[in-house]
């Protein structure tokens, strides 16, 4: 018995935590290689997930692809929409507080970004509420429904349930990640943003346009978390408060996974997600959120480095 | 900041607020109204409670909600279990917020910059769902008929009105009385720049803890009050993120670091939200949020430090910039008022420095350096870049610990001490970069050097005035900073230095970007020191001016002393010509 | 090629250079030298367009580098190796040359130039995929000198390419700037602290102080020149 709920638990926190994974590649992306705080990334997961079930249900613009598969393709096409969403936020709001404006003050505006993007996220969560209402909805996949019944090879009368929806949302967000992963590490557009994330004064002499690249690096970590915020929507509901609750999860991912490394966020959103559904074995349910918070605040503590850092840093 | 200025203005100030505020108050008869303007000032102390913290520190806390929830469940649990009146329950919530602070104050410090910010944001968030395990999902207050105003229950909003004014009226003591002391100074040095602040003497966890600590009991005791009036509990409401966010928002839009801030911001935005929330509340929810919201955007854009302060600047500009005027009645250095004039005849050694190694990695950045610096010397430290000059220092000050070798100052080992210790002992230190607290004055920014060698507020400024003396800076004592000129900037921070009265000054290129006429000023300065009891170490790259100052100097060269001697010598000493004009030239010039 | 006159840079109230003038002829290798603080990084980053000028005039083959946004500079054909190699640490050898290559023409002309880099230095060729942050100084200096090659320029500006290098490694670097402006008939335009070496092997030399020029002359004009001691020495 306890070895079906704990198989359970582990594929449920395996297929959770590759999406948690790819939310944090976005944020990561942001946070971690850019090093701008943005409070508003989990706004931008929700506006993926609203973007999803507009484009799906309320439209019914992709209605030609059944409803099984339309929501992960919507959920894909909140990519490049709030690509373009990112990107404008940054150029209106962002540039003006990070990056080459602010670079040699203080704090290089930290806590300017953290403030900016908190009045962002609260304009953002509740012009949802204005648009989109309170109830809950969900861009729901009919895939939610149906599960497949893994048996246990050594007991026939014992099985392991798994959701479709999650299973395919899981594989796409792997997918994503790993051409994400792929576009930053081997294209030439990649390493252009690495350059100037790392070194801005010297991709500046390279002849790279360090602000245009900040851009695009924001827009795509804003694309990237909004895909994940779309296949979270395929099967689970949601309101537009709901991204406070994953921009946490998300922070505490890319922390873990360790600053500045896309590879090392993915690892930091898994492992949150099957701390989230493994805690649910030892604690009670109520628990699986402060279990997260308390690994995140043992690990910034302990290795600030992050788990799968390599680079001791403190700052 | 008007420096030590009268406390009669912010007193009177606060006295006028408080029954303004009651005043208006009275007048009101809605009961709406009234509640609205009780949870002004409860949201008022939350804010200044953050910014005691991270108003002053410069560390931002996102957590505040912590202290808060904690403060409001501890009164409402006595209450409801234990039938404690809260009169008693809110001191005890701020013996709980003390406690708080100091669980998550000593491991949290140990992070800096938005990794305290993030860490301090997991802790109410932990709390959240810890409370809601624990079943106190919605803790309504028990209603006590009998005798109300012993369990603080009263029929007249007015009575919580004038219970959240006298807390707030509080909260702005306290403030004042940190702004105005050691306390805050030493806050405001550690935002600046907390290495710096560490080096002139100033225990820079301590006084953060003390931050923290204060902090965490005035949000719980405003978290205990917050319960009160609002009769009900929840965890969302009390832990929420919006509630740690409110902390930092009212603070950051009023103003940070100062205590006025937090009561602008209050009394503005407040008001603001809760109207729009009960005039549009249901025709556009969320109306709220978005107003919100865009202010923040706003003040952000526009006004970066807060209202407070853009308003103060524009008053200040339109009063007439003061300093801009009077530039150019720069000081010449005045006649040297002598500290500590105990000075032996004989010369005694003061540092002596043996073996001193360290490496960064596999890199030896220092290799077994060895010298010894005279009491009443200025001995000067030369060398190419990268030859491991600043690392020198900061092992002779304790920023950085060496990997071998000793360092002995006045008979006593330094090393393995903290900075702060290695200041009080006598070891001052000036910076390459300096940083100064552009609204303050003159004086208070070199009082915060003289709290190491003071016991009371008097007797720091008293000693300030005497270092700002010995600089030459009197005239321009009360100017403020952001007005001073960049050789104003670095007397300035030498007096700060002295004020820590140091036997042996460590100075890190002091006269970096000066002009010709302006580093005889500096170089006067300097030489004065021996005089009055200060043994000087300098590093600078200047050679022609370091050659007209120090008597003795250490050249060092790939973390290795080169060569030791008085300025014709070194000059002279081929290696030293090689490591500054290259081995070609020694050849060519060997040979011409 | 390129011709700077009057120039001004001031930050906060202080001049960090005032009126300096000078001209590299195409094909020539000039040098500046001067103690430090003498405004000699200040000069390159006036040139590369990332310090904010306040009087005088840079032109570049008859444009006017003042008019044209930082980045756009380096599309130019002019390779700033900056003071302390600036190397992108996070970012193996290979690809801090293919961020050397971003312009066109470098681009362009990738397999040669790949191919002179790893020959002028083959330590690169070994630890091509080794993260530039773990190489050694002098590596990463070879690593700057590269990336600044790999964009096929025709104005290499190295700023103290000797910071902090062994005596040995530094010699190395200065006897491959030589042959640079020998074999490939590159301009190059070198600030230094060590004297000797810069000025041996340029065409014409500047030497700074506080900001201003105080002895400009062709290389044995200047070697020759005691004055320059002075500048440095103080006596």
């Amino acid at each position: 018995m306890f070895a079906e709920t704990f198989l359970e638990a582990l594929a449920a926190g395996l297929f959770l935590g590759c999406i948690y994974g790819l939310m944090c590649v976005g944020l990561g992306l942001i946070f971690g290689v850019m090093r701008v705080i943005n409070f508003a990334q989990g706004d931008f997961l929700m506006l993926g997930m609203y973007f999803n079930l507009y484009v799906v249900s309320v439209w019914g613009l992709l209605a030609f692809l059944g409803p099984a598969a339309a929501p992960f393709v919507g959920a894909i096409l909140a990519g490049p929409a709030l690509f373009v969403g990112g990107y404008l936020l940054h150029r209106l709001l962002i540039a003006r507080v990070s990056g080459t404006s602010v670079s040699g003050s203080e704090d290089e505006g930290r806590s300017a970004q953290l403030i900016l993007t908190l009045g962002v996220a609260l304009a953002l969560e509740n012009g949802a509420l204005i648009l989109f209402g309170s109830t809950p909805q969900s861009a729901r996949t009919t895939l939610a429904l149906r599960a497949w019944e893994i048996p246990l090879l050594y007991d026939p009368t014992a099985a392991v349930f798994i959701n479709k929806a999650s299973v395919v949302a899981c594989v796409l967000s792997l997918v994503i990640a790993s051409a994400l992963y792929f576009l930053i590490n081997r294209s030439r557009l990649g390493k252009t943003l690495r350059a100037a994330a790392d070194n801005p004064a010297a991709a500046t002499y390279m002849g790279i346009d360090v602000d245009r690249a900040h851009r695009i690096a924001f827009g795509i970590g804003t694309g990237v978390t909004a895909v994940a915020g779309g296949l979270v929507a395929t099967y689970h509901p949601f309101q537009p408060y709901v991204g406070l609750d994953y921009v946490i999860i998300m922070y505490a991912g890319v922390v873990m996974g360790g600053m500045g490394s896309i590879l090392g966020a993915f690892w930091g959103g898994l492992t949150i997600g099957l701390v989230q559904q493994l805690s649910t074995l030892v604690l009670p349910t109520q628990l699986q959120n402060a279990a997260i918070f308390a690994v995140f605040l043992l690990v910034v503590l302990m290795r600030p480095q992050g788990l799968f850092g390599r680079a001791a840093e403190r700052i | 900041m008007a420096g030590r200025g009268g406390l009669l203005f912010p007193l009177a100030a606060i006295a006028i607020m408080a029954l303004g505020w009651l005043a208006l108050g009275l007048a009101v008869g809605n009961s709406y109204y009234q509640l609205m303007m009780t949870l002004v000032p409860i949201w008022a102390v939350l804010g200044l409670s953050w910014n005691l913290l991270s108003g002053y520190t410069g560390l931002v806390s996102f957590g505040h909600a912590s202290f808060f929830g904690l403060g409001a469940y501890t009164v409402t649990i006595l209450l409801v279990r234990f039938d404690l009146t809260p009169w008693f329950g809110i001191p005890l919530a701020m013996l709980v917020g003390v406690a708080a602070a100091l669980v998550i104050g000593y491991p949290t410090f140990r992070l800096r910059g938005h990794y305290f910010a993030l860490a301090m944001l997991a802790y109410p968030l932990a709390l959240l769902y810890v409370f809601e395990w624990l079943g106190y999902q919605e803790v309504p207050l028990p209603m006590k008929r009998e005798a109300p105003a012993w369990y603080m229950q009263f029929n007249d909003y007015h009575v919580y009105m004038a219970l959240a004014v006298g807390l707030l009226v509080a909260a702005l003591l306290i403030s004042l009385a940190v702004e105005r002391s050691r306390f805050g100074r030493s806050l405001l040095a550690i935002k600046q720049n907390e290495p710096a602040a560490e080096a002139a003497g100033i225990d820079t966890l301590k006084w953060k803890m003390r931050a923290i600590t204060l902090s965490g009991a005035v949000a719980a005791a405003a978290g205990g009050l917050y319960a009160v009036v609002l009769l009900v509990v929840t965890p969302d409401s009390v832990f929420g993120v919006l509630t740690s966010a409110q902390a930092l928002v009212v603070t950051l839009f009023g103003g940070t670091g100062t205590l006025w801030g937090p009561v602008i911001g209050a009394v503005i935005l407040i008001p603001l939200s809760e109207t729009l929330q009960a005039e549009l509340g249901n025709v556009i929810p969320g109306i709220q949020g978005v107003v919100y919201g865009i202010a923040i955007i706003l003040v952000i854009l526009l006004a970066p430090e807060g209202i407070f302060w853009r308003v103060r600047d524009w008053l200040h500009l339109a009063r007439g910039a003061p300093g801009a005027a009077d530039r150019s009645a720069a000081a010449a250095p005045r006649a040297v008022v002598p500290v500590s004039a105990e000075r032996q005849t004989s010369p005694n050694i003061l540092l002596e420095v043996s073996g001193l190694s360290k490496s960064f990695g596999g890199l030896r950045a220092l290799d077994g350096i060895a010298f010894q610096v005279e009491e009443g010397a200025i001995l000067g430290i030369i060398g190419p870049n990268g030859a491991g000059k600043t690392t020198l220092f900061n092992l002779l000050n304790g920023f950085l610990k060496p990997n071998g070798g000793d360092v002995v100052f006045a008979g006593q080992t330094l090393v393995g001490l903290k900075p702060n210790r290695i200041c009080r002992l006598g070891v001052g230190r000036t910076f390459q970069v300096v940083r100064a607290f552009q609204r303050m004055s003159v004086l208070e920014n070199v009082v915060v050097g003289a709290y190491v060698r003071a016991a009371t507020e008097d007797e720091a400024f008293e000693i300030a005035r005497e270092a700002v003396a010995r600089v030459g800076l009197s005239p321009r004592l009360e100017a403020l900073a952001s007005a001073l000129s960049n050789k104003e900037l670095r007397l300035m921070e030498l007096a700060r230095a002295l004020a820590g009265r140091p036997r042996l000054l460590l100075m890190d290129e002091p006269l970096a970007g000066l002009a010709a006429a302006e580093v005889e000023e500096m170089l006067a300065a300097v030489r004065a020191l021996p005089s009055s009891g200060t043994t000087v170490v300098i590093i600078e790259h200047t050679m022609r001016a370091m050659m007209r100052l120090a008597e003795r100097f250490v050249v060092l060269n790939h973390g290795r002393v080169l060569a030791v001697g008085g300025p014709r010598e070194v000059t002279a000493d081929a290696g030293v010509v090689e490591a500054y004009l290259g081995s070609k030239w020694t050849a060519l010039h060997a040979r011409g | 090629m390129l011709a700077v006159e009057g120039l001004t840079v001031a930050y906060g109230g202080l001049k960090a250079l005032s009126q300096v003038s000078l001209a590299v002829g195409d094909g020539q290798f000039v040098t500046i030298v001067g103690p430090n603080g003498a405004g000699k990084t200040t000069l390159f980053k006036a040139i590369s367009g990332t310090v904010p000028t306040e009087a005088g005039r840079i032109r570049y083959e008859e444009r006017d580098l003042l008019a044209m946004p930082a980045a756009e500079r380096a599309h130019l054909g002019i390779a700033h190796v900056p003071e302390g190699r600036q190397v992108f640490a996070s970012m193996t050898v290979l690809e801090n040359l293919e961020m050397g290559a971003y312009p066109a023409a470098g681009r362009r002309q990738w397999a040669r130039n790949l191919e002179r880099v790893m020959a002028l230095f083959p330590v690169l060729a070994e630890r091509r995929d080794q993260l530039a942050g773990t190489l050694s100084g002098g590596e990463q200096q070879m690593l700057a000198i590269g990336r600044g090659l790999a964009s096929a320029p025709r104005l290499l500006m190295l700023d103290e390419p000797s910071m902090g290098l062994a005596p040995a490694v530094a010699d190395l670097i200065f006897e491959r700037i030589g042959e640079l402006h020998r074999e490939d008939r590159l301009t190059i335009l070198l600030v230094e602290q060590r004297v000797a070496e810069a000025v041996q092997s340029c065409d014409f030399g500047y030497v700074l102080e506080t900001g201003r020029v105080v002895l400009t002359g062709s290389s044995e004009a200047l070697l020759k020149d005691d004055r320059i001691r002075t500048v440095y020495l103080g006596m």
